[in-house]
């Protein structure tokens, strides 16, 4: 985190208003690159402001939730309360970041390599 | 022999008759005397028992009450206020009132003077605190560490209100100039400086927003009338809170279910709330009830008005805050730190191609000149590289405004995947001519892991 980071105005309402003085997130299967999509057809009525944020975030296609943390302007560990309270009422869903294929080890390719070197 | 009784006979009277004389004159001049005197003791009487109601009764009401002469009690005997006497017991009275006023606004002023220095100095350390507790929120990710911080950073706002409030009444500046922010935010902002902050619940219809210069203050005020109404009020009640329009502004309506205000209250609180009155920091009681002082000033000083004289149909008090339209701005404000960064306006999409080559000089993208170019840090090379794929997919079928302005968020762990592709174009040209203006000022080699 470098610290040349865009702010809202973030002295004004503290996180615990926003999370309503919670500090645990309802679930804790949210890392910083787990990816959050909005479900469409959700209604936003009865949101609080920062969940509705999110909502319009989210609709565009999946951000990560350091993503999602870094436009709001909310501490990551506060952002994961509020993404886990939209898991649980179904306005977002989760997923994992797709891992990195798995490639061979190096070495077998190198030996590969070197096989087909001694050969040819 | 008998030749001398008449003769003493008139010797007799010619003694007595005088003597008679003189003994009822005598009598006469006693009777006088007698009767000024008690007419003279009855007046020194009067006047002893005035200097008395004097010393003991106007000049003690006047030490008592706050509001001058007026408000002393008359003198007892009237007639005696027709003299000179009484002329110069007022005039007594006048001097003592004056001397009484003029030491209290002495010491009012130097009380003031005194608590404005001190608090002002609390105010920073609040302020201070609250950012390094804002850093810590930001460097740790873990609930149990959150959760401490969230107390803290309770206490703190609570601390920074409190320190606030008198150095408003101490006819200081609320401090902290704000962003124009939404009333929602204005009154969650609020929310976050009372205690119960869990028992507010806010209700918005408007999309209003408050200026700038009025943020601060209409924070305190709406702060200062939650706390009155939360404090007031049960713990398992609601204080709800209503933003309505009106017709020349805005409402910002708290309801309490709690006991009310009686009418002598009602009549204390609308006084002090009209800020017409000079309020005197050592007579707001012990411990000091300022709520009502503050609002009263600050509405006054920023052209808002209070109103607590309604009933709530909660039962409690009803407070409407009336901000008229000279504090708001209709629309809701763009945020300013993202107003700041989209002067790189919108390019047409085709530029998005200039990101994919974003070690050539790209050229058509002028404006990013006013980007910070100087950013030269590996991270950004990294989030060039990651750029350049997956972008065309991900951009913001809806843009809003806010989107295209954060984009500078995090340059770490790749989250550059989700930026507008003109946007990205946009930062690769101003990092592309950093790199090169760099290089051209400078011969040392920070920029080469660039290229």
């Amino acid at each position: 985190m470098t610290p040349p980071r865009p702010r809202r105005d973030r002295g004004l309402v503290r996180p615990y208003v926003v999370t309503d003085g919670r500090a645990h997130p309802t679930r804790n299967t949210l890392d910083l690159v787990t990816l959050v999509t909005a479900v469409s057809g959700r209604s936003l009525s009865g949101l609080s402001p920062e969940k509705r944020r999110v909502m319009e975030l989210c609709r565009g296609g999946a951000l990560s939730v350091v993503e999602v943390s870094g436009h709001l302007g909310l501490a990551t560990s506060v952002t994961k309360v509020l993404l886990s309270d939209l898991v649980d009422s179904g306005h977002i869903s989760i997923r994992p970041p797709i891992p990195k294929a798995q490639l061979p080890d190096a070495q077998l390719l190198q030996e590969v390599l070197d096989g087909l070197r001694s050969r040819f | 022999m008998t030749q001398h009784i008449p003769e003493a006979v008139f010797w007799c009277l010619a003694t007595a008759a005088p003597a008679a004389v003189l003994l009822v004159r005598q009598s006469r001049i006693s009777a006088r005397l007698r009767r000024r005197l008690t007419s003279s003791e009855a007046a020194l009487r009067s006047r002893e028992e005035e200097v008395r109601h004097l010393v003991e009764v106007r000049l003690a009401a006047l030490v008592e009450t706050p509001h001058g002469a007026a408000s002393v009690p008359g003198p007892l005997d009237a007639e005696l206020a027709t003299t000179a006497y009484g002329a110069n017991l007022e005039k007594v009275v006048e001097m003592f009132a004056n001397a009484a006023a003029a030491a209290r606004s002495r010491a009012d002023q130097s009380a003031k003077t005194a608590l404005k220095g001190a608090v002002r100095a609390l105010q920073a350390l609040a302020n201070e605190q609250q950012l390094s507790i804002s850093d810590m929120q930001d460097r740790h990710d873990n609930p149990d560490v959150l959760r401490d911080l969230l107390e803290i950073d309770h206490a703190n706002a609570q601390f920074g209100r409190r320190a606030q409030a008198i150095a408003v009444l101490c006819g200081s500046w609320p401090g902290r100039q704000r962003d124009a922010s939404p009333l929602i935010d204005v009154v969650r902002g609020a929310t976050s400086r009372i205690r119960d902050y869990r028992r507010v619940k806010v209700h918005s219809q408007m999309e209003t927003a408050v200026v700038s210069r009025a943020v601060e203050p209409v924070v305190l005020a709406v702060a200062e009338l939650l706390d009155n109404a939360a404090r007031h009020s049960q713990p398992n009640t609601t204080v709800e809170v209503g933003i309505r329009p009106a017709h020349n502004g805005a409402s910002i309506i708290i309801d309490d279910a709690g006991v009310g205000m009686d009418t002598h209250e009602v009549e204390e609180a609308t006084r002090r709330l009209s800020g017409r009155e000079d309020i005197d920091i050592n007579r707001l009681g012990d411990p000091p009830q300022f709520g009502f002082a503050v609002i009263g000033v600050l509405a006054a000083r920023y052209g808002f008005s209070v109103s607590v004289d309604t009933q709530s149909p909660y039962g409690g008090v009803r407070a409407v805050l009336f901000l008229p339209n000279t504090l708001l701005e209709r629309k809701a404000p763009v945020e300013p730190a993202a107003a700041r960064r989209t002067e790189a306006p919108a390019f047409p999409s085709g530029t998005a191609s200039a990101g994919e080559a974003a070690g050539e000089p790209a050229a058509p993208t002028a404006p990013a000149l006013s980007l910070p170019t100087a950013r030269t840090s590996p991270a950004e090379a990294a989030v060039r590289e990651s750029t350049a794929g997956g972008l065309p997919k991900r951009r913001r079928r809806e843009p809003r405004p806010l989107t295209p302005a954060d984009g500078a968020t995090p340059t770490d762990s790749g989250p550059a995947l989700v930026r507008p592709a003109t946007e990205t174009a946009s930062r690769m040209s101003a990092f592309a001519r950093g790199t090169r203006s760099g290089r051209g000022a400078s011969q040392d080699s920070e920029g080469n892991p660039q290229e």
